[in-house]
């Protein structure tokens, strides 16, 4: 039940999708792995919305080289854990839900566990072998993987719904080769919540998720394309699952 | 015959997009990028190795599904092909 609170709170957005809407946003449980660049917009707007439960996992501490982007993180965080940072923030800017910041990094021991039930993953890492163990446990678990990554003024994002949609392996088999890559903050503004919006469409069951399809954010060039995306039958992450053809969504 | 291959990310920097080609009969991927991204070197650079294969990471489209590098070199364009290439971009 929403209380009185929470429903002046979320007064605006209940105006599109009711108290049913809302009920569900609450009852949702969250995992973003990254307290950074994407995991900064994706968080605050997830938080916001009022998504029940987010898990937050980062390893690093917040550096004055993260403040052009991460906008978690202020100047006064420089030297704290992200993870401290984050969940101060989030609970600050929205009391009713409930945050689990983990300080660690995520390896193929622990992504399962530290996973658990939630509902959904957002990728907001920034390395290919990690996002390849969040694909798995996906699939494994059978729920959303909300994947965004950015490089400059470029972006891309997908929803990967395992056995209906291409996962990650299928669109990015290789990972490129690992760079200090450059940023401008506002891309992962963009490609961030585009993701918090996939999220809360597909807690809603609404709207058109990016399923089969790569959005691709080109900034310089002020365009948004898409690329239609299939499932590889030789996958050696998702090609022995069965096609889903059930259900919306879940 | 006419084809349309978009490059995307650095690779739409370096060589533009939406290039709509008229490739020979016969003319499979791998070519076609080759002949399109000879037009400029680092372009070049960027998508092919020394041997002139597609660097590993590179990811190759047609009509929505991903083809094997290994496949590039023999699958044949035809009319009404769309071939996207691009980098996976990995920042976050």
């Amino acid at each position: 039940m929403l209380s009185e609170r929470e429903r002046e709170r979320y007064r605006r957005q209940m105006m599109l999708f009711g108290d049913e809407g809302q009920e569900r946003l609450k009852k949702a449980h969250v995992f973003i792995a990254g307290a950074g660049g994407l995991g900064s917009p994706v968080s605050l707007y997830l938080a916001v919305a009022g998504i029940g439960t987010i898990t937050i996992v980062d390893m690093d501490v917040v550096d004055q080289s993260n403040l052009n982007r991460q906008i978690l993180h202020t100047d006064n965080d420089i030297g704290k854990k992200k993870t401290v940072s984050a969940e101060e923030k989030l609970s600050a800017i929205n009391p009713d839900i409930t945050i689990h910041a983990i300080d660690t990094r995520i390896d193929e021991t622990n992504a399962a566990r530290l996973i658990g039930n939630a509902d959904g993953i957002v990728d907001a890492m920034d390395n290919y072998p990690t996002r390849y163990l969040l694909n798995d446990s996906a699939i494994k678990k059978k729920i959303p993987l909300f994947h965004g990554a950015i490089r400059g003024f470029y972006g891309q994002a997908t929803t990967i719904i395992p056995g209906k949609t291409p996962c990650l392996k299928c669109i990015f088999p290789k990972a490129p080769p690992r760079e200090v890559f450059p940023v401008v903050g506002a891309t992962p503004g963009v490609i961030g919540t585009v993701q918090a919006t996939e999220v809360i469409k597909y807690f809603l069951q609404s709207g058109d998720l990016l399923t089969n399809r790569l959005f691709i954010w080109d900034g310089l060039a002020g365009r948004a394309d898409e690329i239609h995306a299939e499932r590889m039958p030789c996958c050696p992450a998702c090609g022995s699952l069965t096609p889903d053809k059930g259900g919306k969504y879940k | 015959m006419t084809v349309k291959v978009r490059f995307f990310a650095r690779f739409r920097e370096l060589l533009g997009t939406d290039i709509p080609a008229d490739p020979k009969d016969g003319a499979t991927l791998l070519s076609l990028v080759r002949d399109l991204a000879q037009e400029k070197k680092e372009g070049y650079d960027a998508i092919f190795d020394e041997q002139g294969n597609f660097h590993e990471f590179v990811i190759v489209m047609r009509n929505g599904k991903r083809v094997e590098h290994e496949d590039a070199g023999t699958v044949r364009v035809a009319d009404g092909d769309e071939i996207a290439v691009f980098p996976p971009v990995a920042g976050g």
